[in-house]
């Protein structure tokens, strides 16, 4: 069952790597944000205690409500509707990186799991969410973009963790979720100012400080 | 066998109705009455009464071309499992002689287009191998994972192995019918592809094919898209199938259901979407071919 | 009473960040801030010098490489504190209250950061501590409020985010090394990683020093993804300068550090000190690179810091006794630094621009200030008795020992360069005559300046007299990495 909620995870990886209007990663994150709510709760229907529900509920807390909340008020509704399209953009070569990322990884997923104590599956989904968020952010220009790559790319570093079942204490998490709730709240916060200072919002305008 | 064949021609018959009920709906939806359900067996009709007049610097090709595409497309639906029932053609390897076969018909179709030597339909004949390149790869990643799962080449094999208790296979199925559905959209010309009721040249892609057509060839034409749409709407609907049902005629009716529903979401997207700009659409199909990429990667590895 | 001291260690500066918010006078804060970092300041040489003994507690660890990092915070944080009330209460541009306002919170709050990420024995607190570091760093490079900063800050956050991002997947492969060991559930202290290490899986122990090493390189400063603290550093109140640079750096190298002693205990030591020594090398070689096309000489000193950090690398890529002038160096940078951006503090407030080509006459106008400013100089570019000085050389008698002759001569020219570039700006700031002066500049003895002087005394000192305690600190560091001696 987790395998499926993993190739639902790479949908929306591919998804992405489709779409170019803005509100759509939006939602391809609260959707991811879900996903892993559903997949840290579904080894827990055995053991059933109030504990480890905490971080499970705070994940859906933070990823699918707290923070689409927050980018859609603070940013969306400042910058102009128009702007909610990324435009003049070669779509179609990035999904094709895209695939091939995912091939190579999930190739060389099946390798590694030959020699060390992986699930292929679920690492595969994680790394190659790591490295598309990584796409997002090299390829991309509006500064949005570049926070919610940076968030896809906690996400498959959260979902990495959670593959390898590493014993992460569940205060660590908590206050790593905290930390990245904040990060993400400043980064907002510089984009507001920047699209008012630049008026643009996307990296042409932060070319000053060089040599 | 008998049985095979029965259905096989209740299939052949029914493909301009599906096309009926299509039109129908979709008038339906946007506030219109409609033509009648049974106007594509009128249109047919009224076509076998005409004069097929060939273009002056046609050839050879422009006289078989239609046939060709009629005759690979009978055989097509020959090797399709309609419900539950056996297919005529099945043998070992018979997925690749099904691509192949709308491969033929295809080509045969664009060297007709370009045969009339008139530049619409060239143009649209461009078009048309355009997409149809991107939407190859689709079909065989799709049906390939199957192949690649269950372990046998055979459309019916292949079919009749799809067993609905993992709930693994459920969400596969239903992620792969979704590129199927894709396909189905490219291949017959609907929406958000290809607007089949447009007639801007600068926008047809298939119609433009057969401006020049008329008679029996014009028949020929529409009967093969009429059939064409049945077959790759019955291929989608195979994916659906609870092929363990063991009673053959609720198996049937629940077939006719599925293509039921297949035909209210063909309306539905087509009356709500517009048409996606001509070069977005690689990418659309690039989208499900990845799913169809993403499948085998993901069920290859999966059974270790 | 140990429990005590961690408490006040941690606690203290976590309260008066989280008081600073009530209320908003400056004064106030100046001297409450003043009172926290003395008291972070004597707790840590107490611990330092042995004569308290730090608590017990799995997650937290206090041997030698812990105290000495603290003392270099501790250290560099007062001073800071010290200095900063005049460089934000007169800031050459206006309108920025708000920052005024939180900078005293911020810096606190940094000091609870770093403070608990030194101290901590669990990688993940580390990393969580960490990254909070930034997240308090980051509105202090703002505190100008121009576009520069804007994009400083921009800058720096996502870089350093993302870099932290590439750590914690690192952190996740030292954990998976430790799968189907007996320890698999306490795998992410350091202790027990350490004591453990000869038990962990190879290739995995690799991956997770790649990335954890890239990763923390962002936050260092080094090579290839320096802009961050380049452009964060030059763009903010010389006390945020003087905190990254000096402080800030040295917390992310501890990271790295930490994994080299876990990769001490097995074979991959080898391959950890080549890419450690890379790393350096091409620091170095950016540094030499851009100090000839600096215009800002806040930029200057940030990229002579990107060229300390580098040779600190490659110390401990070395190892032996390069890696005592490694440690060393640490101490002297994180001194020299703190001198040298608060005369650079100076400069701006009087004469308003951070370009090299609007600076001339420094040492008539500002006579302090420019005397000073050209001893930090010569401290930075390691002439002796600054401690700068012994320490390079350890690190070339490290070289030697190692028969690494080629490399070493590469370093020397590049140092070289180096010094020939930074000299080339330095010389034309101070001595530079220009007609139309229209300022008249008033210098007075000031706080700052008494404090450049101490700490400049203190590195002169240090390099020629190492105390008995700092000795026996750098010694025990030394067996962390070294075994068998």
């Amino acid at each position: 069952m987790e395998n499926v909620l993993n190739i639902l995870f790479c949908l929306t990886l591919l998804y992405l790597g489709t779409t170019t209007r803005i509100m759509a990663y939006l939602n391809v994150f609260v959707t991811q944000g879900i996903l892993l709510f559903v997949i840290l709760i579904l080894p827990l229907f055995n053991k059933f205690s109030a504990y480890t529900f905490i971080l499970p509920v705070m994940i859906l807390a933070v990823k699918a409500v707290l923070i689409p909340i927050f980018i859609k008020r603070k940013i969306m509704l400042e910058l102009e509707v128009r702007k909610s399209i990324e435009s003049d953009f070669q779509q179609f070569n990035f999904l094709l990186l895209c695939v091939f990322t995912m091939i190579t990884v999930f190739v060389s997923a099946n390798m590694l799991a030959k020699y060390t104590l992986i699930d292929s599956i679920p690492f595969a989904a994680a790394f190659s969410t790591i490295i598309i968020g990584l796409y997002i952010i090299i390829f991309r220009k509006k500064l949005i973009v570049h926070v919610i790559g940076f968030l896809v790319m906690e996400n498959g570093i959260f979902l990495l963790g959670v593959s390898i079942a590493s014993e992460m204490p569940f205060l660590i998490e908590l206050i790593s979720l905290l930390d990245i709730f904040v990060a993400v709240f400043l980064m907002g916060i510089a984009i507001n100012k920047i699209s008012s200072t630049f008026a643009v919002d996307d990296i042409t305008g932060l070319d000053e400080l060089k040599d | 066998m008998l049985t095979s064949i029965l259905i096989y021609i209740f299939f052949l018959a029914s493909a301009p109705l599906f096309i009926g009920v299509v039109n129908k709906l979709k008038s339906r939806l946007t506030g219109r009455t409609g033509p009648s359900l049974f106007q594509p067996y009128y249109d047919l009709r009224r076509l076998l009464r005409k004069e097929t007049i060939y273009a002056t610097s046609a050839s050879i090709i422009s006289r078989i071309a239609p046939v060709i595409g009629f005759v690979s497309l009978l055989f097509a639906g020959m090797i399709l499992p309609i419900g539950f029932y056996k297919p005529l053609i099945s043998f070992d390897g018979d997925i690749i002689l099904f691509a192949y076969l709308f491969g033929l018909a295809r080509f045969f179709q664009i060297l007709g287009a370009m045969d009339i030597g008139s530049s619409f339909e060239g143009m649209g004949a461009a078009r048309e191998a355009t997409f149809a390149v991107f939407a190859e790869p689709i079909y065989f990643f799709t049906l390939g994972s199957l192949a690649f799962i269950f372990g046998c080449t055979s459309m019916y094999e292949i079919f009749h192995s799809i067993s609905l208790n993992n709930p693994a296979f459920l969400v596969f199925i239903s992620v792969a019918s979704i590129s199927v559905f894709f396909l189905m959209i490219t291949e017959t010309s609907r929406m958000p592809v290809d607007d089949p009721n447009t007639h801007l040249e600068l926008t047809m892609i298939h119609e433009v094919m057969i401006l020049d057509n008329s008679g029996l060839d014009l028949f020929l034409y529409q009967y093969t898209s009429y059939l064409k749409i049945l077959i790759y709407a019955t291929f989608t609907s195979n994916f659906f199938n609870p092929f363990n049902v063991q009673n053959h005629y609720l198996g049937f009716s629940i077939y006719i259901m599925i293509i039921f529903i297949l035909i209210v979401n063909l309306v539905w997207i087509e009356t709500m979407m517009g048409r996606f700009k001509l070069k977005s659409i690689p990418q659309y199909l690039l989208f499900a071919a990845s799913i169809g990429i993403l499948n085998i990667l993901v069920y290859s590895f999966f059974n270790k | 009473m140990p429990m005590n001291i961690l408490y006040l260690l941690s606690g203290l500066p976590l309260a008066s960040g989280a008081l600073f918010f009530t209320f908003n006078n400056l004064k106030v804060k100046y001297r409450l801030s003043i009172f926290t970092a003395g008291t972070h300041l004597i707790i840590t040489y107490l611990l330092f010098a042995g004569f308290i003994a730090p608590p017990q507690n799995a997650w937290f660890n206090f041997d030698s490489l812990t105290k000495l990092f603290l003392m270099i915070l501790s250290n560099v944080f007062f001073w800071v504190t010290a200095n900063s009330y005049k460089y934000i209460k007169h800031s050459p541009i206006e309108k920025i209250e708000k920052s005024r306002q939180i900078f005293y919170n911020m810096t606190n709050l940094y000091l609870f950061a770093n403070t608990l990420a030194l101290i901590s024995n669990h990688l993940g607190l580390y990393w969580v501590a960490l990254e909070s570091t930034t997240l308090c760093v980051a509105p202090l490079i703002y505190f100008y409020r121009d576009k520069e900063s804007l994009e400083a800050m921009w800058k720096y956050l996502f870089l350093v985010s993302v870099g932290l991002a590439f750590a914690f997947i690192g952190i996740l492969f030292l954990t998976l090394s430790a799968h189907g060991t007996e320890f698999m559930d306490n795998a992410l202290y350091i202790t027990v990683l350490v004591s453990g290490a000869s038990k962990l899986n190879l290739i995995w122990l690799k991956a997770g020093f790649i990335f954890i090493f890239v990763g923390l390189s962002a936050k260092i400063g080094i090579a290839p993804i320096h802009p961050g603290e380049v452009d964060a550093v030059s763009n903010s109140p010389s006390p945020v300068a003087a905190l990254i640079s000096a402080s800030l750096g040295g917390t992310a190298l501890m990271g790295v550090l930490r994994i080299l002693q876990i990769l001490s205990w097995t074979s991959l030591l080898q391959f950890a000190q080549i890419l450690l020594i890379i790393g350096g090398t091409v620091s170095l070689a950016v540094a030499l690179i851009f100090m000839f096309r600096v215009t800002n000489y806040k930029r200057m000193i940030a990229y002579s810091s990107v060229e300390h950090m580098g040779i600190v690398l490659i110390g401990f890529g070395i190892g032996g006794i390069a890696l005592t002038g490694a440690l060393l160096h640490l101490i002297f940078n994180s001194l020299n630094k703190t001198a040298f951006f608060f005369m650079a503090g100076n400069i701006h407030r009087n004469y308003k621009s951070r370009e090299i080509g609007r600076i001339y006459s420094l040492l008539n106008n500002l006579r302090w200030t420019g005397i000073l400013f050209l001893i930090s100089f010569l401290a930075v570019i390691a002439m002796p008795p600054f401690g700068l000085f012994f320490s390079e050389l350890m690190l070339l008698q490290g070289l030697i020992a190692n028969n690494q002759f080629v490399l070493m001569t590469f370093i020397i020219i590049l140092l070289l360069f180096i010094f020939i570039g930074m000299s080339r700006n330095v010389f034309r700031m101070l001595y530079r005559t220009t007609d139309k002066s229209t300022r008249t500049f008033n210098e007075h003895f000031e706080f700052s300046h008494l404090s450049a002087i101490v700490l400049l005394c203190i590195l002169a000192g240090l390099g020629i007299f190492i105390p008995e305690p700092l000795a026996k600190i750098i010694s025990d560091v030394t067996r962390l990495f070294v075994h068998g001696i």
